[in-house]
């Protein structure tokens, strides 16, 4: 048994590795994750999730409902310490996977992936508590800034797997796998919705009910992007050359047709652990940020670990003190652009799990149930499945920057010139961009671990203060 | 009815007793020996009435993690600190009074030799739920913070899916504030004799015959009044969380404090007994715990986020206050000349350990404000005791009684709330809590833990082990010097041991104190102001360098 598959059983035990061990595998890591670009790129099938906060035995549920590793190809989007009492051996496990099975475990940068976030909101303090030193936690930060900012999930299909039925876009299952709920796919355009009411099982009348007018959605809860046309001249920044003649993996900008590229039908996902930033338009501009830093406290970096949607028109300021809101309007003409159908993203407590916005859009994945042992939430984990038809299968890509032709021109993302929208070659009312249908997405909702599943309790090791 | 002549403690005119002008405890006490009956722990001094105060609603100063030393040699922070102190000392349990005063002889060094505790007489102790005499300013803040908790009923919560935190708390706080307004503080001011703050009544007696004279005949002292009122309002309205951020924590908590300390030194508890800490007892179990409950209320109702939490690795969610003085209510009785214990615990206080029984904690919950805060937690948190809270369950393994746990929560509370640039950025400084520096304050030492506030870059110069600035009124309460086992050097909790070094780990010992090579980096001032329309919840983190 190697070294690397002692440390996992250990951990899996909940148990820390020694120190040694812990330099030792981080400089591993980090050997291994300087090569993955700024955006990783991940083949469905995938299991994507949310913030895990270092509730280890809830990670073990989420690995028992999720199937484990590497039986099942994950995707982590950040936020794997602070706030709970096993930051540690949470990230740890993440780490020793990533490195034992590089291919089957993605791990991307959360806001609490640094520094400065972990010594106020907690992961600091438990590895001095459970170190004595800040040693574990330093080699922990020289980790993160070389975590990937993003990822693009190619080949996911438009139908989930037997036994569902092929119109199924969306199937909620519990965590004994059975199946609490279903919503099936529009015909045209009208994505299905399943919003904030998407309680386990309680929406199943949600979905399919939209009036459809002209192909476009009119929706009554997509009201942000039907009031957005104010917003679109500064949302649509030019785009010179144009991109109709290429072709490329979806989200990596080298097909702008909407009418459909080649690859996947079910169009690409992006998956950031906050959201957009008004300085990027294109993917392809996140992989020319220089990441190998401490999460800066503003700019393009900054904000996609950040942000965060909300009911509004363009961009508003977040009460986080960090990052942007953003609306509807701002994920629509981002996805145009960018040949997406969906953004996965965490970064936000949700009652139910996950919550999907914006006619689905954009869906906020929540991995961590009882967060902080009071909140009384259930999580979820999105899995997405791969695409059979044969398209858009790509061989796994770290990330190789410039793939684009087209992305020599204007790099301003907010106040461009807005004479040249790149889909009709005017002023784009975002309403009206096409949506691409998103991959099917089968969610799983699990509850806290039963109690039962903790260790003893630790040693009374008691703060300075008290000695 | 009139109210009683102010004890003599409070009616000095120097406005504050000299702090102890080192950081060793003894020196103090031994200064103000020409008092034999009431020797001169720290107590925060009431103002005497002057014509030339000018009041002002207080203002934000600390702007960054540089301006930290600053407050840590403030007046303010020393008045914040002398405060608590002098409540604390309050609720610690007396020693029976037919007992002679052993230690007449030596009262600095009572704590070496205090003698066994007779069996026969029993120690007096300060429970919640015992009958006291509360002076009618106490009753009164009772009945405001009443009507506080009655506006809960009239913002109720939103129903329906949604994010954690209830955007009616925003409701709420609006009612507060509208009763603000319309007068819900004025009546504090009673028992104050306005006019003596004001124009040409400067005699005690002529304000003080009448109550609410000065604040309904107008002129001087009705504007005193309202400067006053501006003043302790700044205090009041942050002490109920943030409507913004629908959250509560430590900062709200102390600016409560806050409040009462600006109360206090206007002469409001005037009408209360000086003598034997009895008003301050008052204080704390008669309106301190009855606003904790106030928000404890809020919390639920509201599902108010911790403030800046350390998630498991803070000592509690949202208030730190209840375990100094809950820890004070258990700990080994004193005379009224005695200092507070280092250690041990009153005869029939319950084992620390208790804590982390959740029947015990219920049996004291309403005695004792340490578990009637640990109760909370468990009506809170699902989960082992030990995971959720494990610095609670850590110090509940402590041996030495309650009154060495109440000299590490005095410590921990300088180091984590006072100290820590989140905590204290909101608080603001008026007149009665100064910005102005504390001419009697050490030269504020470049800790490492200042240094790793935000705003600091320079870490390499720190210097563990000096101590912060006025560690004095710490220093003297808890006979500790203000060195470095009173400050954390870094920005966590400090500890000596490593836990699980028998666990076959190569665990280093213990540099505590090590600064973090990567410090933080400089912050740039957030320039984006004030915030959108989102609706806050609980999985919000909040930038560090946020300002608000």
């Amino acid at each position: 048994m190697s070294d690397l598959d002692r440390a996992i059983t250990q951990l899996r035990a909940c148990r820390p590795i020694p120190e040694a061990e812990v330099r030792e595998l981080c400089h591993k890591a980090r050997e291994l994750l300087i090569e993955e670009g700024n955006v990783v790129t991940v083949n469905a099938p995938v299991t994507i999730c949310g913030d895990i906060h270092g509730q280890f035995h809830d990670l073990m549920e989420l690995f028992r409902v999720g199937g484990d590793v590497p039986d099942t190809n994950y995707l982590f989007m950040g936020d794997f310490v602070d706030r709970g009492f096993y930051s540690l051996e949470t990230f740890l496990l993440l780490l020793c996977l990533k490195v034992r099975y590089p291919d089957r475990m993605t791990l991307i940068r959360g806001n609490h992936e640094s520094r400065q976030i972990t010594t106020v909101y907690g992961f600091y303090d438990e590895c001095l508590r459970k170190y004595g030193s800040a040693n574990v936690w330093r080699y922990c930060c020289d980790v993160f800034d070389y975590l990937a900012l993003g990822a693009i999930v190619l080949g996911a299909s438009n139908t989930l797997p037997e036994p569902a039925p092929d119109d199924v876009e969306i199937e909620v299952h519990n965590s004994d796998g059975q199946v609490i709920s279903r919503f099936l796919r529009q015909k045209d355009l009208d994505r299905g919705r399943i919003n904030s009411t998407a309680t386990s099982g309680s929406a199943s009348a949600a979905n399919g009910q939209h009036p459809i007018t002209n192909g476009v959605s009119s929706s009554p809860t997509s009201s942000p992007s039907a009031s957005s046309n104010k917003n679109t001249n500064n949302n649509n920044p030019s785009d010179p050359t144009s991109t109709t003649a290429l072709t490329g993996p979806p989200g990596s900008s080298a097909s702008s047709s909407s009418g459909g590229s080649l690859g996947n039908p079910a169009g690409a996902v992006l998956c950031v652990h906050g959201g957009l930033s008004p300085l990027i338009d294109k993917v392809d501009k996140i992989r020319l940020l220089d990441r190998k830093q401490e999460v800066p406290h503003e700019g393009a970096m900054c904000d996609l670990l950040w942000s965060d949607p909300d009911e509004i028109d363009g961009w508003g300021l977040s009460p986080r003190g960090a990052g942007f809101l953003f609306g509807a309007d701002i994920v629509r003409t981002f996805n145009h652009r960018n040949d997406l159908s969906l953004i996965a993203r965490a970064h936000q407590l949700v009652m139910e799990g996950f919550k999907e916005m914006f006619d689905a859009s954009i869906v906020t994945v929540w991995s961590a149930p009882n967060y902080c042992y009071r909140c009384g939430n259930v999580a979820a984990l999105l899995e997405l499945s791969e695409d059979e038809s044969g398209l858009g299968v790509l061989a796994r890509s770290n990330g190789d920057m410039g793939r684009s032709l087209g992305d020599g021109g204007s790099s301003s993302g907010l106040g461009g010139s807005s004479s040249s929208g790149n889909w009709s070659g005017g002023v784009v009312d975002t309403s009206e961009l096409p949506i691409r249908p998103g991959p099917a997405r089968r969610y799983r909702v699990f509850q806290a671990a039963p109690q039962d599943s903790r260790g003893m309790p630790a040693k009374k090791p008691v703060a300075d203060y008290f000695l | 009815m009139d109210p009683p002549p102010p004890p003599s403690t409070h009616s000095s005119t120097t406005p504050v007793p000299p702090p102890p002008s080192t950081t060793t405890a003894t020196s103090t006490t031994s200064t103000a020996s020409t008092s034999t009956t009431t020797p001169s722990f720290p107590r925060l001094a009431v103002l005497a009435p002057s014509k030339t105060h000018t009041f002002s609603p207080p203002q934000k100063r600390i702007h960054t993690g540089a301006d930290l030393p600053h407050f840590l040699t403030s007046l303010a922070y020393r008045d914040i600190g002398i405060f608590i102190l002098q409540l604390n000392r309050a609720l610690c349990p007396r020693k029976p009074s037919s007992l002679p005063t052993s230690t007449s002889t030596s009262t600095s060094t009572a704590t070496a030799t205090a003698p066994a505790v007779k069996a026969t007489p029993q120690p007096q102790t300060f429970p919640l739920n015992a009958p006291r005499s509360d002076p009618p300013s106490v009753l009164w803040l009772r009945d405001m913070l009443d009507q506080v908790a009655g506006l809960i009923d009239q913002a109720p919560p939103e129903k329906g899916p949604r994010r954690f935190g209830n955007v009616s708390f925003r409701r709420w706080y609006t009612l507060l504030e509208e009763k603000v307004e319309a007068g819900l503080l004025r009546g504090v001011l009673e028992g104050v004799d306005l006019g003596a703050w004001g124009g040409s009544l400067g005699a005690e007696e002529a304000g003080g015959g009448i109550k609410g004279e000065g604040d309904t005949k107008g002129g001087d002292g009705m504007l005193r009044g309202e400067g006053i009122l501006e003043e302790v309002k700044g205090y009041f309205l942050g002490a109920f969380g943030s409507a913004q951020r629908l959250d509560y924590g430590t900062g709200h908590e102390l600016s409560f404090l806050a409040f009462l300390g600006a109360l206090w030194k206007v002469g409001v508890f005037r009408d209360g007994k000086g003598e034997g800490g009895e008003v301050e007892r008052s204080v704390v179990l008669g309106v301190f715990e009855p606003y904790l409950k106030v928000v404890r209320r809020l919390i639920l109702t509201y599902n108010l986020e911790p403030a800046g939490s350390h998630g498991v690795w803070g000592l509690d969610d949202h208030t730190f206050l209840p375990y100094i003085f809950g820890s004070a209510q258990l700990t080994r009785p004193i005379t009224e000349t005695e200092p507070m214990p280092l250690e041990g615990s009153v005869p029939g206080a319950p084992r620390p350990s208790d804590v982390a029984k959740a029947a015990t904690v219920d049996l004291h919950r309403d005695s004792n404000m340490y578990f009637s805060a640990i109760g909370f937690i468990n009506d809170v948190k699902t989960g082992p005791f030990w995971e959720h809270s494990p610095i609670l369950f850590d110090i509940s393994g402590i041996k030495d009684g309650w009154g060495k746990i109440n000299k590490g929560m005095i410590k921990m509370f300088n180091a984590e709330v006072l100290s820590k640039f989140p905590v204290v950025q909101h608080f603001p400084f008026g007149s009665l809590f100064s910005w102005d520096p504390d001419p009697e304050a050490a030269l504020p030492a470049r800790t490492a833990h200042v240094a790793s506030q935000p705003g600091n870059v320079n870490t390499a110069t720190a210097t563990p082990g000096e101590g912060a600035g006025t560690a004095a009124p710490w220093a003297q309460a808890t006979k500790m010097p203000g060195s470095a086992a009173g400050v954390p050097s870094g920005p966590g909790i400090p500890y000596s041991r490593a836990p699980w070094a028998a666990g076959g780990s190569a665990a280093p010992s213990a540099p505590r104190g090590v600064v973090p090579e990567t410090g933080p980096p400089p912050p740039t001032a957030f320039p984006r102001g004030k915030p959108g329309t989102a609706s806050n919840q609980f999985a919000v983190t909040k930038a560090p360098w946020a300002k608000d």
